[in-house]
């Protein structure tokens, strides 16, 4: 159809002519689909990752641990999975040797952690260990010094092939390689007692069995053991008969039977990614609702500019329909565009996002192939957005009198706004300095939307560089808490409960790094655990212990002081009793009991985990009179680091930890997510300034007739100049106050919603800090306020003879 | 009155005997269109020395306007020179020609071109400020109330009729206090009634003192003025006075 023709190539003109607002438009878009394509290309990312590093370790299928401290001779559990009825399902089998440790090594290493040995038998591995530098173990190494260190672990400190370590119990060990198990891809926490680890600060040593066996001085003893099945073979059943065979072992077997969904690090890398994956999705989300807004800001300017043509239209009795053809014709030519370029942004977005990742989370196999389907989501998206931003003002314009749009000159100019209203507030100086605030109350519809187009890319920057302050304070606060006293305390956990007055304790106290001790207990525990489920790790302080929680609500004693988040989310408060599972000491061992406990107080720590309980209320434990963590005081000219030193050398003790260390490690928990939100706040400063200069460079040029009027009057390039910023500062500053104002209320709304789902453990607040808040007015202000500066070169080259005739 | 051919003194104390002089020597004007080149103005010589009503008449597209912004230094020729008030407009450094505008001549436009932003009063006020006048306030009162809109003070542009609106642009370009005003059609989007009122009011500038050039394509206008000129395809066709001196403003209708 020839029409069709002449209305392609009439907008396609449309475009050209206005090719630098369609560019900005199109980056826009591009911007917002492009977030949203990266962000969203994560999470099938990580699936694919994960999925193919643990298969290619043969991550175990099932796991029998014997508890903390007990072990049991070599090939008893091997005999044990021997003996089961479906033993043919069992692929391979592997007994181990898991311990507790402490690792001194080159320069001023010493951390906490763990030896994994393993025995060497031929066939398969269970859990292998992907060498990332030097060589594997093999058959030679069995009983000899040498180990494969974690590959994290070993970077983040400087290991080499080469280094020579020492562990608890004083045996040498030499790096041999460098590599990844499924087990301790990550650290989570948890290990030793210890709620928050980096793999900095906690070494996961590779061994053979043997080698282990004699740095632990358990010689012939294991305490592990972990299987593959066959392909189809049916896990419950092997469960199940493992489960039962463990049970009528004589002597008892009182293991811990688990699967490869218990794994810490399987669980934590799966189930982060959906959460994680909301997040982004609200963070890709608003990106696209700032894109909407600000397409919208400059499509309208652009129907306005056809609004005579449109009524021309009209009077040559065009349908409406058809009229709106040519402005649609046009979104859909910068919808293509911004397309078009969102999938390049898509792309140049990802590859920073990988890097986060990559460098976050240590797999052996990353998979980051282009996400097809993210992709057209995200395309299809960008198609409908400059459509919606269409609709609008076409819908605007199609309603008018025909008259009223052809109208041109002084009668067009028809006065509406606030501008009669304040005729009488003046401005001091000369008259014409009335001009910019007159302007901006003039026409406070083009005022208003100016402003919002500002305001939210402003929305969208405050709320991704807030969630980074909220994160970064949530932080503060659990450092302002766990440092508030005592910060050169040492906390060194036990791997048994031990009399107040035996052995362990004694040596502690008498090292001669050790100024004071206090013995007290940690106890991992559930409350509420048929409902919320909240882990939480109680601490039974000794009476006047140096460091005591601080309380915002309640009593220190008479029962359980829980954070307020915990308390939160179980919905109790101060009086209200609440239940819990915990672990309690009989004869004949530790079993698991619920006590219903009274909350006597609540603590700020953010970190819902943490709980104290005090010693009397404590009985209910029946752990009187034993320890398993202590807090330690250096002595006097003894640093932390001193203590922890010796305490290498002592037995029973499983970790030794600063407050601080413990705040570092909680820092990485959140260290992905402040990847992330760089990367979506450098995309959002690059929105804003786009938006903030496309929106004001609009608005200059609306008022180019005013302005070729002053300047026939002879006034200067720069006063005009000087008004015109006056004008957008004005309107910038509404704009960025709003956004500002926006984007705390989104970052509001997200803590309580996505953040809390994402991170439950952790109670944030949402928190701007006086950097963002003032970073975000400069940032506004002043890229409007400058944007009329890069009108200069046009404004001194104004044609003013055809600047003044726009209209005639 | 005077006679057409006698140089009125200008009114300006800043103008001195050049303050009004206006020297067009073998301007050409030229726009390339295209593939054409369309000559707007094309070897025009004009001189202007008197304050009296002058009137450049010529049919659409014969180069009016050019010749104004030319005048006015709002655009530069092509070729030939351009002096106004003794400053050789063409080779003069943008500054320069800011301050010649400023200080020399003001326009009427056709559409008036009021800041909508701005009260009546505010609007002539401008003028007053650009050129920078003491008491600028008091002078747009002034100003103001001479052109009959005492009472529209506190109006803005969208409250007035078209005939206000153009005798407030009148009055911000009195306000300048600058020998010459152009006016380009400044009755062509006035009815005839309103249109004679403007007329009368520049040429009263013109009795005054001031240099007063109006272009207009409406031949009758032409019957009012002390010295016509009529352009045609770019060039000056005639440049007389009416025999018998210009006709009375009453006498006109079109
Ligand atoms: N900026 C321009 N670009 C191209 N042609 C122009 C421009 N300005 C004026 N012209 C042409 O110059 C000629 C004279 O224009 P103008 O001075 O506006 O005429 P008038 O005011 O007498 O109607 C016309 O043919 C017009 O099309
Ligand atoms: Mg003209």
């Amino acid at each position: 159809m020839a029409q069709t023709g002449l209305w392609l190539r009439w907008s396609w003109r449309d475009l050209r002519r206005r090719w630098p607002v369609v560019t900005a438009i199109a980056l826009v878009i591009a911007l917002g689909t492009g977030t949203y394509a990266g962000l969203l290309s994560t999470s099938a990312w990580r699936t694919q990752s994960n999925d193919a590093s643990f298969a290619l370790l043969n991550t175990h299928d099932l796991r029998v641990a014997l508890p903390s401290g007990s072990t049991t001779e070599e090939g008893r559990l091997a005999a044990v999975v021997a003996s089961l009825e479906h033993a043919g399902d069992v692929a391979a089998a592997r007994e181990r040797l898991v311990v507790p440790t402490q690792i001194a090594g080159p320069g001023d290493l010493l951390v906490t952690g763990e030896l994994v040995g393993t025995d060497t038998l031929p066939g398969a591995a269970v859990d292998g260990v992907h060498v990332t530098r030097g060589r594997a173990l093999g058959a030679a190494d069995d009983g000899a010094g040498a180990v494969v260190a974690d590959e994290s672990f070993a970077d983040k400190n400087h290991l080499t092939v080469g280094s020579e370590l020492t562990v608890s119990g004083g045996a040498r060990l030499e790096v041999v390689g460098r590599g990844q198990s499924p087990e301790y891809f990550i650290v989570t926490g948890g290990q030793g007692g210890l709620p928050f680890l980096t793999q900095k600060g906690y070494g996961v040593l590779f061994a053979s069995l043997h080698t282990v066996q004699r740095a632990a001085g358990a010689d012939g003893q294991v305490n592990d053991l972990v299987l593959t099945l066959r392909p189809g073979a049916d896990r419950a059943r092997v469960a199940a008969e493992l489960s039962r065979a463990l049970e009528i072992a004589q002597p008892p077997l009182a293991a811990d039977l688990t699967t490869r969904d218990d794994i810490d690090a399987y669980r934590v890398l799966y189930d982060d990614i959906d959460g994680d994956e909301q997040l982004w999705r609200i963070v890709a989300l608003l990106v696209l609702v700032g894109a909407a807004f600000a397409s919208m800001n400059l499509t309208t300017r652009v129907v306005e500019a056809q609004r005579r043509e449109i009524g021309i239209g009209m009077a040559l009795g065009v349908p409406t329909w058809r009229l709106a053809v040519r402005p649609l014709l046009f979104g859909a030519q910068i919808a293509v565009l911004g397309v078009l370029l969102g999938l390049g942004v898509g792309w140049a977005v990802s590859i920073p996002l990988r890097d986060v990742f990559v460098g976050m989370i240590p797999l052996p196999i990353w998979r980051t192939p282009l996400q097809a389907d993210v992709f057209a989501q995200a395309a299809v998206l960008g198609l409908l957005l400059p459509f919606v931003a269409i609709a609008w003002p076409v819908w605007r314009a199609l309603l008018v009198q025909p008259v009223e749009a052809i109208r041109v000159g002084h009668l067009a100019a028809r006065g509406s706004g606030l501008a009669p209203l304040l005729s009488r507030l003046r401005v001091p100086g000369r008259g014409y300095r009335q001009i910019p605030v007159r302007n901006v109350l003039r026409t406070p519809r083009r005022t208003l939307l100016t402003a919002f187009g500002i305001a939210s890319a402003i929305t969208t920057l405050v709320t991704t560089v807030g969630l980074l302050d909220t994160f970064g304070a949530t932080l503060d606060r659990a450092e302002a808490e766990m440092l508030h006293t005592a910060p050169d305390r040492v906390s060194v956990a036990l791997d048994t409960f031990q009399p107040l007055d035996g052995d362990v304790v004694r040596t502690v106290e008498q090292l001669p790094e050790v100024g004071s001790l206090e013995a007290g207990l940690r106890i991992p525990a559930v409350a509420d655990p048929d409902g919320e489920g909240v882990d939480l790790l109680v601490d039974v302080l000794p009476a006047g212990a140096r460091w005591q929680p601080t309380l915002v609500d309640g009593q220190p004693d008479g029962g359980l002081l829980l954070a307020e988040e915990a308390a939160a989310d179980l919905g109790v408060g101060v009086g209200d009793a609440v239940t819990v599972e915990h672990p309690q000491a009989t004869a004949t061992g530790l079993r698991t009991v619920r006590t219903t406990m009274v909350v006597a107080g609540l603590h700020p720590n953010p970190m819902r985990v943490f709980a104290y309980l005090d010693p009397a209320a404590a009985d209910a434990l029946g752990l009187a009179g034993t320890a398993n963590v202590m807090s330690v005081t250096p002595a006097e000219g003894r640093s932390a680091d001193d203590v922890r030193r010796a305490l290498l050398e002592v037995p029973h003790v499983a970790s030794a930890q600063t407050p601080q260390a413990a705040i570092d490690g909680m820092r990485t928990t959140l260290d992905e997510f402040v990847g992330i939100l760089n990367v979506a706040a450098l995309i959002t400063l690059l929105l804003a300034l786009l938006i903030a200069f496309n929106t004001t460079s609009i608005a200059v040029d609306e008022r180019s007739r005013e302005h070729a009027t002053m300047l026939a009057f002879g006034l200067p390039v720069r006063t005009v100049l000087g008004m015109t910023a006056v004008e957008t500062v004005i309107v910038g500053a509404l704009g960025t106050l709003g956004g500002i104002g926006g984007g705390y209320l989104v970052l509001r709304w997200m803590s309580a919603t996505t953040i809390s789902d994402v991170l439950p453990e952790v109670g944030v607040t949402a928190s701007l800090s006086a950097t963002t808040v003032v970073g975000a007015l400069l940032l506004g202000i002043a890229t409007v306020g400058l944007a009329p500066l890069f009108t200069l070169r046009r404004m001194r080259r104004t044609d003013i003879p055809s600047a003044l005739r726009v209209m005639e | 009155m005077e006679g057409v051919a006698e140089p009125r003194p200008a009114v300006d104390a800043r103008a001195g005997s050049e303050g009004t002089r206006i020297d067009l020597d073998g301007v050409c004007r030229y726009f390339q269109v295209g593939d054409t080149v369309v000559k707007a103005l094309d070897d025009v010589n004009l001189h202007v020395d008197e304050s009296a009503f002058v009137v450049a008449l010529g049919a659409s597209g014969s180069g009016k306007t050019t010749l104004l912004n030319l005048i006015g230094s709002l655009d530069a020729p092509t070729a030939g020179t351009v002096r106004l008030a003794g400053v050789e407009l063409t080779t003069a450094s943008r500054a320069e020609r800011t301050r010649a505008r400023r200080s020399t001549v003001s326009f009427i436009f056709q559409s008036f071109n009021l800041f909508p932003g701005l009260t009546a009063l505010e609007n002539v006020q401008f003028g007053a400020d650009v050129a920078g006048r003491d008491a600028p306030e008091t002078v747009a009162r002034q100003v103001l109330e001479s052109v009959g809109l005492g009472d529209r003070a506190r109006h803005f542009a969208h409250q007035l009729s078209g005939g206000e609106q153009q005798r407030v642009a009148i009055a911000r370009a009195l306000a300048t206090g600058n020998p010459i005003l152009l006016a380009d059609e400044p009755t062509g989007e006035l009815d005839f009634h309103t249109g004679v009122q403007i007329l009368e009011l520049l040429r009263a500038q013109a009795e005054a003192g001031k240099t007063v050039i109006v272009v207009t394509h409406n031949r009758e206008i032409s019957r009012v003025a002390d010295r016509v000129i009529e352009l045609s395809s770019g060039r000056i066709v005639a440049d007389h006075r009416p025999v018998g001196g210009p006709a009375a403003i009453a006498d006109l209708h079109w």
